[in-house]
């Protein structure tokens, strides 16, 4: 079998629609929550002055900013797009509709002088299940006919290539800037400083950590070292298995380290969003319908006429 | 068309050969989302300038005031605000200064205090915080939280 028929199987290797189903459940209500819980600043970033507009990405197609009510219809929409995602409803037109809503809402909301990192992933995971047949399980109007010739494993590869090469260009960005030398700690160790003493004078809640480890810059190379390991090795993930689950525990522990020395939240990782496609993410949900059919067919026995044990 | 190898194929590879773009830009040349990711990744000093509000109490101590005292709930937009009064000065400055003392004259969990002070500090991240040692600061505004009958 030559490389390219070998690289093409491991990369359509089959797997259940109900998985990819559940990452589109999974992450579509997570961005749901997102833009709902942000609507209010959305409106108030709509509102902001001109002058402090600085567009990104695909922002950059307008030379101003949108009038507020533009902006919020657009966020709007963007909410009610998600929902019909979620559910499955018309997705084949629907989803790239919602991700293109979705990019441009974040891209606006990113384009106001500070980039945020905590939502590009979201974004991409939501324009790769879009590109998917993610709604043929679990999903309002479920596709009846059998399954599609490149089947599904192939889209959930896709959400984890994703995730890695975010963390891969996150540590190649720490070589190309800061080379090799960002291992011995002191550029974090000053990283964390100043985030934490910037929120101490304002009066914020500073990292539960951050105090002791500053005064033990050494204990700052192991968690440089081993940051530069799970970054730069994060397309270990696309190997599947426990491999793929351990780099995700370890990137996972990454976000709950930033937490507790910057007080810094990546919810998306946290949350174990970012993670889900190197697991079986079908099977929380496969359980409770196993479990609701079971009740429902106790329920049918019970009643009078039903069958007798 | 859709389902089939040939469109998996060049979405999956479009959007990693998007996503892995960045590569070919100056790290400084960050974007969304198709990011660097450049957070962590500068050199740093840890010496801060900034501008901040400080409550004082009766005996000369001090306190550090919340974001939502001086007027949002957001540390960097708390920051901008003040940084903004600070640069422009004059009546702003002042007025921002008694906004954050009746905000202050409010809240019961501030009765100690008895003034707020405007300051920019330069301090030293590390001596601040892993050895309690203040830098400088330079007074820029100064007023009194005055309290009614509650």
């Amino acid at each position: 079998m030559s490389a390219s028929a070998r690289a093409a199987r491991w990369w359509f290797a089959p797997a259940p629609a109900e998985r990819l189903a559940a990452l589109r459940i999974a992450i579509g209500v997570y961005a749901l929550v997102y833009v709902v819980g942000r609507f209010g600043e959305l409106q108030a970033i709509a509102r902001l002055p001109a002058a402090q507009f600085r567009p990104v990405g695909v922002v950059r197609v307008v030379g101003a900013p949108l009038g507020p009510e533009l902006a919020t219809a657009i966020a709007a929409a963007t909410a009610v797009l998600l929902v019909l995602f979620v559910i499955g409803y018309r997705y084949r037109s629907v989803a790239p509709l919602c991700a293109a809503a979705l990019l441009w809402t974040l891209s606006y909301r990113n384009s106001w002088g500070m980039v945020f990192h905590t939502e590009n992933l979201l974004v991409l995971h939501v324009i790769g299940l879009a590109c998917a047949p993610a709604a043929d399980a679990w999903a309002l109007a479920r596709r009846r006919a059998g399954p599609p010739a490149a089947g599904y494993g192939w889209a959930i590869k896709l959400l984890v290539a994703l995730t890695a090469a975010t963390y891969v260009l996150a540590g190649i960005a720490k070589l190309r800037i800061a080379g090799l030398g960002w291992i011995d700690g002191e550029l974090l160790r000053n990283q964390i400083a100043i985030d934490n003493l910037r929120k101490a004078l304002l009066g914020d809640h500073i990292a539960p950590l951050a105090e002791p480890f500053l005064d033990h810059p050494s204990a700052f190379t192991a968690f440089c070292a081993l940051t530069l390991a799970l970054e730069l090795g994060a397309f270990a993930a696309l190997l599947g298995g426990r491999t793929a689950r351990l780099w995700a525990l370890g990137a996972w522990g990454f976000h709950v380290g930033v937490v507790l020395l910057m007080n810094i939240w990546f919810p998306y990782a946290l949350l174990g969003l970012a993670f889900l496609p190197v697991l079986r993410a079908e099977r929380p949900g496969a359980w409770l319908i196993g479990r609701w059919r079971a009740r429902r067919a106790r329920a049918g026995n019970s009643r009078p006429g039903g069958p007798v044990p | 068309m859709l389902g089939s190898r040939a469109f998996a194929l060049v979405a999956s590879g479009a959007l990693m050969a998007a996503v892995l773009s960045p590569l070919a830009r100056a790290p400084a040349d960050d974007g969304f989302p198709l990011s660097t990711y450049p957070m962590f990744a500068w050199p740093r000093p840890t010496a801060l300038t900034m501008s901040y509000p400080l409550g004082v109490t009766a005996v000369g101590g001090r306190r550090y005031l919340s974001p939502a005292l001086i007027g949002t709930g957001e540390v960097l937009q708390a920051r901008a605000i003040v940084e903004r009064a600070v640069a422009r000065g004059g009546p702003e400055l002042r007025a921002l200064c008694e906004a954050i003392a009746r905000r202050v004259a409010a809240r019961p969990a501030y009765d100690g205090v008895v003034a707020i002070r405007l300051v920019t500090g330069t301090h030293d991240a590390v001596e601040f915080l892993a050895r309690d040692r203040i830098g400088m600061e330079n007074e820029r505004a100064r007023c009194a939280v005055e309290r009614g009958a509650r």
